[in-house]
């Protein structure tokens, strides 16, 4: 992380044509591409859940759900940031854009059903799962079609030629942001587990309370 | 299966038919919706051809949305549900059934408002109401092909109704994008062209394949995929 905060801010020679704005690029792009992994790891999680009814697929979905969400967060806060000096407005409604944004709402969505859920654990876990089943089919779907809705106001970039020192960065950040990502789902795992343990434990206490109980 | 789809889907019209309790405020509020946007945006005749497809399909979204939250929701009155799942037929006709009801009432609702919806509008009527159709029903089975399953979902969350849109509607956009452009491509060719003749164009616009084949393919993967995770929504 350390060493690509210094790629990014000191060893990278600033974009000519957009000037230090442009260093967040790195952030940008290493987030998107996390967000989107995220995404499909809900997806491999969730079929495996519903195959295998195992709680550590799960821990896994809702683990990269969430981060999934908070990285696509980053891309939909850094891009306006980015886009006001460079495009001069803070939102279009461009493909990609566009495209992020859907995508970010269904996987709210998702963690919505998990949050406000009204029957068991269980449950509560296979909806998710199907959802992060048929969100994730939608993902192309949404790309396909927002990429033709608006094809014309396309303003990212289709190709970007980078000098090689920006290409060291792109990788040296896409490592130290995928090596976060990977360092939070860990953990995020890790909680879940916990609070799956500490509810397993409250329920067996409350029920040898309900025993004794008048 | 067809067996079980057709029985279950003859009950839920037969209780609709006795209750009117789901077409009649549907068709009501897409009224109400339709009304809403003209005052919002004191729309002339002429909207038509601007904005008139959007109004139409966030009338029927809205309206649809509260169809669906129907879908299982009576079903809880009196655990009927239990005894639904209960009954000899699988999980799949179950959703089939209540997939092809919602369907069928988003249908109705939409050809009993597109007569008020032409006064408003000014929209004559013409040929071009064979595609309308077309792309009213295929909007609608995409609508229900999603809000079925996710419908089951919601029924069984703290938030009930309130969830099902929070569901439904990032899910659907790409079908309402293709949706609202394949109507406002009607629209177009709804106005009588200058020679007076009836060219087949104004029937079937070329352009209305793309975004007709989208709506087509969204439905079917879409029901598809529910029928194979419905049994995993259901199960207790």
């Amino acid at each position: 992380m350390v060493a690509a905060l210094y790629a990014v801010f000191l060893y990278v020679p600033t974009e000519r044509q957009m000037g230090l704005v442009q260093r967040i690029f790195y952030f940008h792009v290493s987030s998107a591409i996390c967000s989107l992994v995220a995404f499909s790891l809900v997806f491999v999680a969730s079929i495996q859940y519903l195959r295998r009814r195992e709680e550590r697929w799960d821990r896994l979905a809702v683990a990269s759900a969430e981060l999934g969400v908070i990285f696509a967060l980053i891309v939909l806060i850094t891009g306006p940031l980015w886009a006001r000096p460079i495009w001069g407005v803070f939102w279009r409604w461009e493909p990609r854009l566009t495209f992020m944004l859907i995508t970010f709402l269904m996987y709210v969505a998702y963690l919505m059903v998990r949050a406000y859920a009204a029957g068991s654990v269980e449950q509560t876990r296979r909806f998710a799962a199907v959802l992060g089943i048929v969100a994730f089919v939608n993902v192309p779907l949404v790309h396909f079609s927002v990429n033709l809705w608006s094809a014309d106001q396309q303003l990212h970039p289709q190709k970007v030629e980078l000098a090689p020192e920006m290409v060291v960065a792109r990788y040296v950040s896409l490592v130290a942001v995928g090596s976060l990502f990977l360092f939070l789902l860990k953990r995020r795992m890790e909680l879940e587990l916990a609070s799956q343990t500490l509810n397993r434990i409250r329920q067996k206490l409350d029920d040898e309370r309900g025993d004794d109980g008048p | 299966m067809i067996k079980g789809v057709v029985t279950i889907l003859w009950k839920d019209l037969l209780v609709e038919w006795r209750s009117r309790e789901r077409l009649g405020p549907m068709v009501v509020f897409v009224f109400l919706i339709i009304l809403v946007f003209n005052f919002s945006f004191a729309l002339g005749g002429s909207a038509l051809h601007e904005i008139g497809a959007g109004v139409l399909w966030s009338a029927f979204v809205f309206a649809g949305l509260i169809g669906l939250n129907h879908t299982f929701a009576a079903e809880l009155d009196n655990n009927c549900l239990d005894a639904l799942m209960l009954a000899p037929v699988s999980h799949s006709s179950l959703y089939l059934a209540k997939m092809l009801g919602n369907l069928l009432f988003l249908l109705v609702v939409e050809l009993l408002s597109l007569p008020f919806f032409s006064l408003f509008f000014n929209l004559s009527p013409g040929l071009y109401l064979v595609p309308l159709v077309a792309v009213l029903t295929l909007g609608a089975a995409c609508l229900a092909s999603v809000g079925t399953l996710f419908a089951a979902m919601s029924s069984n969350s703290r938030l009930r109704e309130f969830l099902l849109p929070l569901l439904v509607l990032p899910m659907i956009y790409p079908a309402l994008i293709w949706a609202v452009k394949a109507t406002a491509i009607v629209f177009e060719h709804s106005r009588p062209s200058a020679t007076g003749a009836l060219a087949t164009a104004a029937f079937w616009p070329g352009s209305l394949t793309e975004p007709v084949s989208f709506l087509l393919v969204y439905s079917i993967v879409f029901t598809t995929l529910a029928l194979m995770l419905f049994d995993q929504v259901l199960e207790d």
